[in-house]
C-alpha cells in the first residue's frame, strides 16, 4: 500500500504556497462567471451493483465500498484543484451533518493527490470537513465507476446498487437532495 | 471585476434542425482575456482564454514534463464550461468539433490523444481536460481545458456539435481569438 502520510512540514509549506497561487490564478482567469450550482440528481435507468473498491483515508485506514451495505452512500469524485469540487464541498459538509450517520455515508474520493497535499487545502476552509475522504491514487477506482470528468457524484443504495448521478458541482443539502437520500434509506 | 459584453445573434440553417445560437462575448477588463458564451437547443457551451503562464502553472504541479508543459502551453487553451439546460438526455464528442481559419478545417485535438502523448512521457495524470464524450442528464455539467493549434490571438470560427434525444445539432462561434501570450490588463 502506498505511504499517504510522513511527508515533511516543508512540504506541507510549499503545497500550501503553491496551492494559494494556484487558486489565486485560477479565480482570476477560469471562473469567471462560474455556472450556478444546482441540485438535480438524475435516475439511473438501468440499475447496476456499484463494483467493490478499497482505498485508504486522511489515517491510512482502509475502507470498502462493501463496509458500508445497509446504508445510503454518496460516492463524490473530486481534486482540489478542481473549481466546483471546491464549490459543492461546503453543502457535500452540511448533508453529512443532517443526515443520521448510522443510515447514510459521504465517501468523497480525491483524484490523483497526497494525503499531505488534501491536508494542506481542507486546513484552509472555513468548515473542517468531517465526511470521510479517500485517496484514489492512480484514478482506479474512477475508472472502475466510468467517471470522465470531476465532479462526478452518485448516490448508493443500501444494497450497493447505483441509483442516481450528479456530473457537476451541486448543492447537496438542497432539500430535494434530501429527500431523495431518505427515500434510499427508507426502502 | 470590470466586463465589456457583446452579444450575437447568428442564425444558421443546418441539415438537422435550423436554430438561432445567441453568442455572448465578454471581455475582463481586469486580465483582458475574453469569454466566449453560447446556448441554444439544450446546450450551453462557455469558452475562457487561458494564458500559457497559468497552463505551465497547472501542469507543472503535477510534475509533467518540461517538453509536454512546453507542448500544451503553445496551444490556444480555452477552460471550457459545457451543460445540458434541457430536461432531455444530450451527449456530445468532441472528436465531431472542428475549428476553421482561412478556409481551412482542423479537428480539435482530444482527450485521449493528449493522453496517448502523455503516457508516451510517462505520465499517469489523466485529469483537467474536457472529456471527450459525456452523456449529460437535466442538470449535468463539466469543466476542462478545449485546445486549438493556431497562432497566439487569430481569429477562428469554432465548430461544435450535440445530440439532444438523439437528434443531432449544430452550431458555430465566429471570431473566437486564441488567447495572448499574457494577461493584458486594459485598466
Amino acid at each position: 500500500m502506498p505511504t499517504l502520510r510522513g511527508q515533511t512540514t516543508l512540504m506541507n509549506v510549499r503545497f500550501r504556497l503553491l496551492l494559494i497561487i494556484l487558486l489565486a490564478l485560477n479565480t482570476a482567469t477560469v471562473s469567471a462567471e462560474s455556472p450556478k450550482l444546482g441540485h438535480r440528481l438524475s435516475a439511473i435507468k438501468i440499475t447496476l451493483p456499484a463494483p467493490d473498491f478499497t482505498l485508504l483515508d486522511m489515517d491510512e485506514e482502509e475502507h470498502s465500498l462493501s463496509d458500508y451495505r445497509g446504508k445510503v452512500v454518496m460516492l463524490n469524485f473530486w481534486a482540489t484543484w478542481c473549481p466546483p469540487c471546491r464549490r459543492e464541498m461546503p453543502s457535500m459538509e452540511r448533508l453529512h451533518n443532517q443526515l443520521d450517520k448510522d443510515k447514510f455515508k459521504v465517501l468523497a474520493i480525491n483524484q490523483m493527490e497526497s494525503a499531505d497535499h488534501v491536508f494542506a487545502y481542507t486546513g484552509q476552509l472555513d468548515v473542517d470537513p468531517t465526511f470521510t475522504i479517500l485517496f484514489d491514487l492512480n484514478s482506479e477506482v474512477s475508472r472502475k465507476l466510468n467517471v470522465k470528468g470531476l465532479p462526478t457524484t452518485y448516490l448508493i443504495d443500501k444494497q450497493g446498487n447505483i441509483r442516481y448521478r450528479a456530473i457537476g458541482g451541486r448543492e447537496f443539502d438542497h432539500p430535494e437532495v434530501i429527500r431523495l437520500i431518505k427515500q434510499l434509506i427508507d426502502e | 471585476m470590470k466586463k465589456l459584453t457583446l452579444i450575437v445573434l447568428s442564425a444558421f440553417t443546418l441539415s438537422a434542425c435550423t436554430h438561432t445560437t445567441e453568442v455572448k462575448v465578454t471581455l475582463n477588463e481586469t486580465n483582458g482575456l475574453t469569454t466566449w458564451t453560447s446556448s441554444g437547443d439544450g446546450f450551453s457551451v462557455e469558452f475562457i482564454q487561458v494564458v500559457p503562464d497559468f497552463i505551465r502553472a497547472i501542469y507543472g504541479k503535477h510534475d509533467f514534463p518540461k517538453k509536454e508543459i512546453e507542448d500544451i502551453a503553445s496551444y490556444c487553451v480555452y477552460g471550457s464550461v459545457i451543460k445540458n439546460t434541457s430536461d432531455k438526455v444530450l451527449t456530445y464528442r468532441v472528436s465531431d468539433w472542428r475549428y476553421v481559419q482561412d478556409g481551412k478545417t482542423y479537428p480539435v485535438k482530444t482527450k485521449t490523444q493528449w493522453l496517448n502523448q502523455w503516457q508516451q512521457s510517462g505520465v499517469v495524470f489523466s485529469w483537467t481536460l474536457l472529456p471527450d464524450e459525456g452523456e449529460f442528464y437535466e442538470g449535468d455539467w463539466q469543466q476542462g481545458f478545449t485546445t486549438v493549434k493556431l497562432e497566439r490571438e487569430s481569429f477562428f470560427d469554432f465548430i461544435y456539435t450535440w445530440q439532444l434525444d438523439g437528434v443531432e445539432h449544430t452550431s458555430t462561434i465566429r471570431n473566437m481569438q486564441c488567447p495572448p501570450y499574457e494577461v493584458k490588463p486594459r485598466s
